[in-house]
């Protein structure tokens, strides 16, 4: 379940998309887990998360309400909170490490980033997990600007025909960029996705479109090379 | 999942939450459509709770057809893992597993993954061209695995076969001296493949703090990526190296 890996952007987007998991491990310290898994929760709240959610039961707009998420954590659950920028993250890392909740943490983000961040929060990364791209039929993938807001969920529920519907509405004015990336976090059921980001991604997208129209060109951009290995 | 006709009234509003294009609207009958062949059964319309006439329903799953709710609802607890989700706890808990040494990285190819879906065929071709390097074994907690007919050289059920998921996930571990005959492996298969994998490798933190994997891919000539997972150690018991 490499769910947040394979983010994709540039090293400046990237850097405003840091996602923070913990989960117990099955038989080694599952048991009543679900009391530091809350606790995780209350301290990303406190620290800043822009969004939280559970992998088992669900994300805010699934379950009803944020108390229902923090309440409803069960031993075993899988759960997450984004942050958008490096501060927030060495902060919610010295208070992790100072609660000392005994189950694994995993950041994900710039992997030189994250270093830095532990090293400043006292903390020796254990394993880390690169990408090494997509291989294969890319020919059948969408544009990269569409592939950088569909690959913050992933396990793909935030779908291409979403993107691009909500696309058309913010360019039609039906939304704002704002409330356009709140409805791309919703299918998003581990509530990793970033809307932060994704506004980012989406004002960047109408913009791009506006000024190619204005010039009578059409957006065509193809996955990007660095991030695809295809043969 | 199945759409009831007597009560869709065309709206359209549930096409753009399937993630593989299975809705289409049918435009003699005013309805909308799902096509069960390319279905992954992952329930992303029906969560999405925008029917305004609740036509959309799950019917009963049988097998094989099972296997894509297993392989693409978010939801889904898988019984070999005991977590939700289509992968096993993998780097995640390595730090109180130690389920990847030091020496070795642990990798994963994601057949499907991003977009495209991928039907059993294709994620047999790719689990075949993994075994038959020899000496691999696929991660038995892993529900992909749990469907092979054989996990020595990575035949799957033939019932499963034409089964259509959004992704499946390859996992195992491989000692790092043997990355690179992998990588060449994995190369070759993905021309014969009608989809995609996203492909990840992981690796224990060196004790100078490098990533071992970084200089045996680089060496290899291919890319990967600057960012990623980092396990932060925080787990306990601590699984000391040995």
């Amino acid at each position: 379940m490499t769910h947040t890996l394979h983010r994709r952007g540039s090293a400046d987007s990237l850097s405003r998309d840091i996602i923070f998991l913990i989960m117990p491990s099955k038989d080694i310290n599952h048991v009543g887990s679900h009391v530091p898994l809350k606790r995780f929760f209350q301290i990303a709240l406190e620290e800043g998360a822009i969004k939280i959610g559970d992998c088992r039961s669900g994300n805010e707009y699934h379950q009803g309400t944020l108390d229902n998420v923090i309440n409803n954590v069960q031993d075993r659950a899988v759960i997450h909170a984004v942050f958008d920028n490096k501060e927030k993250a060495i902060t919610m890392m010295r208070r992790l490490k100072e609660a000392n909740l005994g189950l694994s943490v995993v950041v994900s983000g710039l992997l030189d980033m994250v270093d830095g961040c532990c090293k400043t929060a006292g903390l020796q990364r254990h394993t880390v997990e690169h990408s090494l791209g997509v291989w294969g039929r890319v020919d059948k993938l969408p544009p990269e600007p569409i592939l950088q807001i569909n690959t913050m969920c992933g396990h793909g529920m935030v779908t291409v025909a979403l993107i691009n519907d909500v696309i058309d509405r913010i360019k039609t004015g039906g939304l704002s960029v704002e409330r356009g990336a709140e409805e791309l976090f919703k299918p998003c059921m581990c509530g990793i996705f970033n809307p932060k980001r994704a506004a980012e991604l989406l004002q960047k997208i109408v913009d791009d479109e506006r000024a190619a129209a204005k010039q009578g060109k059409q957006v065509t951009a193809k996955p990007r090379e660095e991030f695809v290995s295809a043969w | 999942m199945l759409i009831d006709k007597d009560l869709c009234h065309g709206c359209l509003a549930c096409i753009p939450y399937c993630p593989v294009g299975a809705i289409t609207y049918d435009e003699v009958e005013n309805v909308s459509v799902i096509n069960l062949d390319q279905c992954a059964e992952c329930s992303a319309c029906l969560r999405a709770n925008v029917c305004p006439n609740d036509a959309i329903r799950q019917q009963e799953l049988k097998w094989p057809r099972t296997v894509r709710s297993i392989l693409s609802d978010v939801l889904t607890v898988c019984v070999e893992s005991g977590i939700s989700g289509r992968g096993t706890e993998e780097m995640k808990t390595n730090d109180v597993t130690g389920r990847f040494k030091r020496g070795y990285a642990g990798m994963a190819v994601e057949v499907g993954r991003p977009v495209v879906g991928a039907r059993f065929y294709d994620v047999e071709k790719v689990a075949m061209a993994v075994a038959a390097l020899g000496g691999i074994e696929f991660e038995k907690q892993n529900p992909t695995t749990s469907l092979m007919a054989d996990p020595k050289t990575g035949k799957f059920k033939d019932d499963i076969l034409n089964e259509f998921v959004l992704s499946a996930i390859i996992e195992f571990p491989v000692r790092l001296e043997r990355v690179p005959e992998v990588l060449e492996a994995l190369r070759k298969v993905s021309s014969q493949i009608d989809s995609v994998f996203s492909l990840d490798i992981s690796t224990r933190v060196a004790p100078d703090n490098s990533l071992p994997t970084e200089k045996v891919v680089r060496d290899a000539g291919y890319w990967i990526s600057p960012n990623g997972k980092t396990n932060l150690g925080l787990g306990r018991p601590l699984k000391e190296d040995n």
